[in-house]
């Protein structure tokens, strides 16, 4: 079943398993939550004990990192039937994932590696997104990346790409904010100009979270920390310009006490007014 | 500083490796910054990160007798020849204690900075211990298996199937002591290897819903249980009858009899296999 879908100023946060304690004691305000979808996919009962718990209350949201959908083979069918089996389980409203490769054959990378962005794909993409939306049975989203490399054989930007896989699929946007930011700084392009090719009609959510500048300049999407200014100032304007859209923040790694988490969460609705 | 054996004489991470495909530079864009090498050693460095991290996670307690660096040394070896395959990157994991096994069996190993050596029996031990635990953790619910008066007819012929949320191992060191005080701190150094026990001790270990549970067995008790995993009832009495000392065969039947019910009661087994 597909759950109700989710408001348009609704706030999210991505659960992870350091918040169990604290969210069975606290049971906080909060509009939904948005699980990776990895972590529930197997029979282990531990993982599906605290889902159940969580879905009582929340609505839930599905987003994966294995669909591999720019990969050379189409979504592993068996993974795909989890996906669906799951998404059906918490009755989730959207599922995600990110439009990238993470593996080919016998060797996954377990990373979300960037490919050029070519004509000759988005077609291959697209149809491959529209399927797995179908299966589904609910709303699609492909997330942009945060990447590190780009390709000399791109011909186009990873905008113009992103939006037209995303319009040729009839999927979904879900798109994250501080990725934008991200890759602009890695890449040097426009994070302004990014926006402006989305069609926020089509947006599901938008995530923000933190990253981290290493020592020769790169950034990487690292999740660890509260989100940096300047990813601020780009979410108040998508929201500014483009809003509203549900806002879902990530934080994976050195993860603070849940009041802390919710409190960085709370500043969004401050940069939307 | 996690260490890999990606860069042991300078002490850091190198993830920069000097045999990129070559295709893959000329393809990679480079900046005024940063070239394509360092660019896509960014990747690299996120996947054995991403990896050992698993590794740690599942393998705990072999993680801080080993210390992170020569650790990460024998998972990068486990990684290179068993690459992850599939979704699930959990079972990156699995069979990394065979690995160990075959790798530490008969050898003696020495800690890097401190210079001690430890005995791979015990590191392989630590090792099972660990693949034990995880096991028991990531096993589906299981109904256990509950005899019926017409199982009594083919008990002896059949074959009793290991429930998948149950372990059996034995400890020389006190290693699962060690584990579990060990249990949510962290640290990179290595941790002092406890003095043997003075016998083996013996262990189950069971999964109650959300509870892993540490069931003390005698060891003969152990030696039984494990020849039940291997063959039918029968054959699995008969050979444990073999191994006892001639001496004290008169009290073996009512000891098996009584951990067999034991074994039952407490749900190890998820099955009776027929005749084999």
């Amino acid at each position: 079943m597909v759950g109700p879908e989710l408001a348009r100023n609704a706030l999210g946060l991505g659960l992870r398993s350091q918040h169990y304690r604290e969210l069975f004691e606290l049971w906080p305000e909060l509009d939904y939550f948005e699980i990776i979808s990895e972590n529930f996919l197997s029979e282990a009962l531990s993982p599906r004990f605290h889902l159940d718990r969580v879905k009582e209350r929340y609505p839930i949201v599905l987003h994966g990192v294995g669909l591999n959908i720019l990969g050379p083979t189409p979504p592993d069918p068996e993974y795909l039937d989890r996906l669906c089996w799951l998404a059906d389980y918490v009755n989730a409203p959207f599922v995600s994932d990110h439009l990238c490769w993470t593996g080919v054959p016998a060797a996954s990378h377990h990373d979300l590696l960037p490919t050029p962005y070519v004509p000759e794909l988005i077609g291959l993409v697209a149809e491959r997104a529209a399927f797995v939306q179908r299966q589904l049975g609910r709303p699609f989203g492909l997330e942009n990346l945060s990447s590190y490399v780009e390709f000399e054989r791109s011909t186009q930007s990873e905008w113009n790409f992103y939006a037209s896989v995303v319009r040729e699929a009839g999927c979904s946007f879900m798109l994250d904010i501080n990725n934008i930011y991200v890759s602009s700084q890695n890449h040097g392009f426009s994070a302004s100009e990014y926006l402006a090719a989305i069609d926020f009609s089509r947006v599901l959510q938008v995530h923000i979270a933190g990253h981290l500048r290493q020592s020769d300049g790169l950034i990487v999407d690292t999740h660890d920390q509260a989100v940096a200014e300047p990813v601020w100032q780009l979410y108040a304007q998508a929201f500014r310009e483009h809003g509203p859209f549900p806002t879902l923040l990530e934080w994976d790694d050195h993860i603070p006490p849940l009041p802390q988490v919710l409190a960085e969460l709370s500043k969004a609705e401050a940069r939307r007014s | 500083m996690l260490r890999t054996p990606l860069a042991r004489t300078s002490g850091t991470l190198t993830a920069s490796r000097a045999s990129y495909d070559p295709r893959l530079v000329r393809e990679a864009t480079a900046t005024k910054a940063l070239s394509s090498r360092q660019r896509l050693a960014t990747y690299n460095r996120q996947y054995w990160f991403r990896l050992f991290g698993v590794l740690h996670g599942a393998f705990p307690l072999t993680t801080r007798l080993f210390g992170h660096w020569i650790f990460n040394e024998y998972a990068c070896r486990f990684l290179v020849a068993h690459p992850p395959d599939g979704w699930d990157i959990e079972l990156v994991a699995v069979g990394f204690d065979e690995f160990l096994a075959d790798e530490l069996e008969g050898k003696s190993i020495t800690i890097e900075p401190g210079g001690s050596t430890l005995e791979s029996a015990a590191l392989i031990e630590a090792a099972r211990i660990d693949a034990a635990f995880f096991e028991v953790f990531r096993a589906p619910p299981v109904e256990p298996y509950v005899p019926t008066a017409a199982d009594a007819e083919r008990l002896l012929a059949g074959r009793l199937v290991l429930s998948p949320a149950a372990a059996l191992f034995s400890e020389r060191w006190p290693l699962s002591d060690l584990r579990r005080e060990l249990a949510g701190s962290e640290g990179e150094a290595p941790v002092p290897l406890p003095s043997p026990l003075s016998s083996a001790r013996s262990w189950l270990l069971l999964r109650k819903k959300l509870q892993i549970g540490q069931i003390p067995l005698e060891a003969g008790e152990l030696r039984l249980l494990t020849l039940l995993t291997r063959f039918p009832v029968g054959e699995a009495l008969a050979l444990l009858e073999g191994e006892w000392p001639e001496g004290e065969r008169s009290s073996l039947p009512p000891l098996a009899q009584r951990w067999l019910a034991r074994s039952v009661e407490l749900g190890l087994w998820s099955r009776l296999d027929g005749q084999k």
